[in-house]
């Protein structure tokens, strides 16, 4: 019996799907990706990188980078916080207000909350008890903010204020989102180890900034040179960077686009698909960038550069 | 010639192809597997919505965790506006302008004045000719806006710049139905507003 037009038709059923599948259906979903807004700035978002750090990306994806690093910040759940900044002028509606918004809440503790502003009323709590709270105390004629507040793993790290979504990689071509995590994730080192000079630094030494670090030293992205008349502005500067006398330690072009393509990682803006609040002032005692555990956790480097 | 004593002689023993039923049990479980896969398409899939990521399920949750509008809508609203970019371009993010060509948004004394007709006057016309802001003099061009910002926007724009304590600016909100009045009034006129022809007019017009 002839099973070839069988055969032939089960495979092309097989190849079709999964191309409609992870090509096709991917492509009509985000494909026609734009510019977006932020939420409530209304800034452009996100920006195309320099021209430096858009070379960086190819630097970045040269050496592999990519195949110890992520770019992409996981989120569990999202929670929101209710904070009193300026109470109202009527004390006993707003003791109302406040064991309205926080059952159990007894008066003498009300008082002594209104007593002390801004102070936050409720912490961690779902959309709907926040909003409750939102609209009890606005009524009362509080000036009340309520913050978005981005929860999960990562971002208890500090790696991110919120997930990544497929805008932050707009202008990245290929995406290199990566898999593993042998070093930290660099959705938003950007922000977090801005200093340049630190980066070069950590390329060129790693466990000079990064105690026991296994990234590997990636010292042919510098030049090792004599010093002739003045020394280089660019040359690496640090105390315990040993170098002959009379030579100096100077990164490479390929370093320098690397670093600016570090610099250019951002991703944290709050957008349609990612809404959280950034407080212009940080909240008292709370989404605190989690110094704690990222001390816990060797892989990532704390948030001040060492010097 | 040797014969092959390994190869079957008789036709009855070559193997042949038969149908055999597919066990139910198989079928059972092949169906309990689609229906824990479909559960958890229904609970992750985000319904097919580009705009959905985990951890939101579906775009009526995103869209209730969007933060909250605030009570000032129009001043919101004129954020949104200035920086469109309109304003924002020659009048700069923190409302300083730029010396000698455009003049300052934040502690103007043309933007402090009680009623905002002048000021209405100035963002649906334009501005031509030199103008003196807290003492310094300015010579630049303003554009008019007549065509591109309704009377919401305009208000909203106005609204941004007199109450934005970024700026220390304090002055009182501007209204739709002001700019709606002033709109009518200069609705004939093509040219930009000159600063002495506005000196003129009655603020409060």
């Amino acid at each position: 019996m002839n099973y070839g037009p069988l055969i032939f038709l089960a495979a092309f059923f097989a190849l079709s799907s999964s191309w409609f599948g992870l090509v096709l259906g991917p492509q009509l979903q985000v494909g026609r990706l734009q510019q977006t807004t932020t939420i409530p700035d209304g800034a452009t978002y996100p920006l195309a990188r320099p021209g430096l750090a858009h070379q960086g990306l190819d630097v970045y994806r040269a050496n592999g980078c990519a195949s110890c690093h992520t770019e992409q910040v996981r989120q569990t759940r999202t929670v929101c916080d209710i904070v009193l900044a300026e109470a109202g002028t009527n004390q006993t509606k707003m003791i109302a207000a406040l064991q309205s918004a926080r059952p159990g809440l007894s008066e003498a503790d009300a008082t002594r909350l209104l007593a002390s502003l801004p102070k936050p009323v409720l912490e961690g709590v779902t959309r709907e008890v926040g909003d409750h709270a939102y609209n009890v105390l606005g009524a009362a004629g509080a000036k009340v903010e309520m913050w978005i507040i981005p929860v999960g793993p990562d971002i208890a790290r500090g790696w991110g204020k919120r997930r990544s979504v497929a805008e932050d990689f707009l202008y990245d071509y290929p995406v290199m989102p990566g898999s593993v995590r042998l070093g930290p994730d660099l959705a938003n080192v950007g922000v977090r180890l801005a200093d340049p000079n630190w980066q070069l630094i950590h390329l060129y030494a790693p466990r000079l900034e990064v105690k026991n670090s296994p990234m590997p030293p990636y010292r042919y992205l510098f030049e090792k040179r004599r010093i002739e008349r003045m020394p280089s502005p660019d040359a690496l500067k640090h105390p315990e960077l040993n170098v002959e006398p009379g030579f100096e330690i100077v990164p490479k072009p390929e370093a320098k686009a690397l670093v600016a393509y570090l610099g250019s990682l951002r991703a944290g803006e709050p957008i349609y698909e990612t809404p959280l609040t950034v407080p212009a002032t940080p909240a008292p005692g709370t989404n605190a960038p989690a110094a704690a555990s990222a001390a816990a956790t060797n892989t990532a480097p704390t948030n001040v550069p060492a010097k | 010639m040797s014969v092959d004593t390994n190869q079957p002689t008789t036709a009855e023993a070559t193997p042949k192809a038969l149908r055999e039923s597919v066990p139910v049990w198989l079928v059972i479980l092949f169906f309990v597997l689609l229906y824990c896969a479909m559960v958890y398409f229904d609970q992750h899939g985000g319904w097919f919505n580009e705009r959905v990521y985990s951890p939101y399920t579906r775009i009526e949750d995103l869209e209730k965790w969007q933060p909250p509008k605030g009570g000032d809508d129009l001043y919101a609203l004129g954020k949104l506006v200035y920086n469109k970019p309109t304003c924002v371009t020659c009048h700069q993010n923190d409302g300083n302008g730029t010396p000698g060509q455009f003049p300052p948004l934040a502690g103007s004394d043309w933007v402090s004045e009680a009623e905002p007709g002048r000021l209405i006057r100035i963002v649906l016309n334009g501005l031509q000719g030199s103008i003196t802001v807290n003492g310094k003099s300015y010579n630049g061009t303003m554009v008019p806006w007549k065509d591109q910002l309704s009377d919401k926007e305009v208000a909203a724009v106005l609204t941004y710049v007199r109450g934005n304590k970024d700026w220390g600016n304090k002055f009182p909100p501007v209204k739709p139905e002001q700019v709606a009045a002033v709109r009518a009034k200069v609705k004939d006129r093509a040219p930009a507003f000159t600063p002495d022809e506005l000196m003129k007019l009655s603020p409060s017009e």
